[in-house]
């Protein structure tokens, strides 16, 4: 099988991950309960992964580095963190639902500052338009899930710091392939998945959390602290991590967090975005095909959306998936992005950093047999 | 041997600490202390011995990390605050 659906899930990770998660589950017990070898190693295991993420992120201290069970829990604990009723929250026009149904759900005036797909320029000035004195927040995503197209998320937060607009990044599908830094963009909250460009399991997120952040617990429980008071604790970590961790997963984490350092975000980037420019190449060769690329190689990963004259997008994702090819059809959770592109569904083809050439050439292949 | 046990508020504090710690070269390992040391329950605390308390605490101050509440155990192991 080629696995071309990376955006959502990277199939293939480290070997070092699978270890870490067999260990954990055998050796690692939970974070601050029980005093003894097993609860002390899990504490160990989990610290290790914090430090390894504020390292990476520039996240301002281990404290600052929360875990959750995927971008979409972060994202949540982070929206709701901010009283939004009623309110002006301005999005990106690439969001997926995981910014916006919590926006919908905390009852906001959610405005899409909207520009051309992958015109950066653009799209900073629709930010520039958008973010009006009444504005209760910015959430922006930093690259689409659809169409790999990475926002001027720098130039973004600056308008945000100087507006005084607070600044909610989902960073799903840049964390472990683009380069972030919380200092550099003094974003209340970045939230993102551990187990996309991350390379960690299932089941893991991360959360930065800003030194102005507002800390709003979603859940309430044990946390192994100030055990004596009802209320949650109101310091970090703890504030928003109740109930057990998941460290088997956070385990896997870690390591993935150590070949994202080892190989670098660069590298990596400019790997994925060479095998979709090859792909993209191969599939408008075939005349048939329709491919969504950026005339700027710089404001676009290695994501590539495609759609197939004469076929929607779900039944070539299902044709393709019959050939042993991996992609994903439809929406992707993104229908504001597609809103803004024009589109109604799109074929993901979605590269990682264990892709190779053939895998690209394999797709291309594969399409040319469908038409 | 006497030790000395920096109260903390997590699990985490305790930690980040005893890395500041180890970082300035004073050994220090994460402990939880007696029942009694922490008046809010579950407590952490990180554990240096005796003659190293002075270093430890410039050494969390300049890392921004301020201390909370110190005990000590003293040879026949009982627990008891040190006065600030």
């Amino acid at each position: 099988m080629i696995y071309l659906d990376n955006a959502a899930t990277t199939l293939i990770k480290p070997y070092a991950v699978g270890a870490a998660v067999s260990r954990a589950m055998r050796e690692a017990a939970s974070v601050g309960r029980g005093a003894h070898g097993p609860g002390e190693l899990a504490a160990k295991t989990v610290f290790a992964a914090r430090e390894l993420a504020n390292e990476m992120f520039d996240a301002g201290g281990p404290e600052r580095v929360v875990f959750t069970f995927n971008a979409t829990h972060g994202l949540n604990i982070a929206l709701r963190s901010f009283d939004l009723a009623g309110r002006r929250v301005v999005v990106s026009g690439w969001e997926h639902n995981s910014v916006v149904r919590p926006l919908a759900a905390a009852g906001a005036e959610i405005v899409p500052a909207l520009g051309p797909l992958f015109d950066r320029e653009a799209n900073l000035r629709a930010f520039e338009r958008a973010l009006t004195p009444d504005t209760a927040l910015a959430a922006v995503c930093h690259v689409s899930n659809v169409f790999g197209f990475i926002m001027p998320i720098e130039d973004i937060a600056d308008l945000c710091r100087a507006r005084g607009i607070p600044l909610v990044v989902d960073a799903s599908q840049s964390a472990g392939v683009c380069g972030l830094d919380m200092k550099r963009l003094g974003a209340e909250f970045i939230a993102m998945p551990g187990h996309k460009s991350l390379c960690g399991p299932q089941g893991t997120g991360l959360l930065l959390v800003g030194e102005n952040a507002p800390i709003r617990p979603l859940m309430a429980g044990g946390t192994g602290s100030v055990s004596v008071r009802h209320e949650m604790p109101d310091f970090l970590p703890d504030a928003l991590e109740a109930g057990t961790h998941n460290v088997p997963g956070i385990a896997g984490l870690a390591e993935g967090l150590r070949f994202i350092s080892s190989r670098g975000t660069e590298a990596i980037l400019a790997h994925e975005r060479e095998l979709c420019l090859e792909a993209a190449r191969l599939l408008e060769a075939t005349g048939r095909v329709r491919c969504f690329l950026s005339p700027d190689p710089e404001a676009q990963t290695g994501v590539l959306s495609f759609i197939i004259d004469g076929l929607d997008s779900q039944t070539s994702a299902v044709r393709l998936g019959e050939m042993g090819v991996a992609v994903r059809g439809g929406l992707h959770c993104a229908p504001l992005a597609h809103s803004s592109a024009g589109t109604k569904g799109t074929v993901r083809a979605s590269f990682s950093a264990f892709n190779t050439l053939s895998d690209a050439e394999g797709l291309a292949e594969a399409v040319a047999r469908l038409i | 041997m006497l030790n000395y046990f920096i109260m903390c508020r997590s699990l985490t504090y305790a930690q980040k600490s005893a890395r500041v710690l180890e970082r300035a070269g004073i050994p220090a390992s994460v402990s939880r202390p007696p029942a009694e040391a922490g008046d809010e329950g579950c407590a952490y605390a990180v554990r240096i011995a005796e003659k190293n308390l002075p270093r430890a605490l410039v050494a969390l101050k300049n890392a921004g990390m301020p201390s909370g509440k110190i005990y000590m155990t003293d040879r026949s192991g009982r627990f008891s605050e040190v006065p600030g």
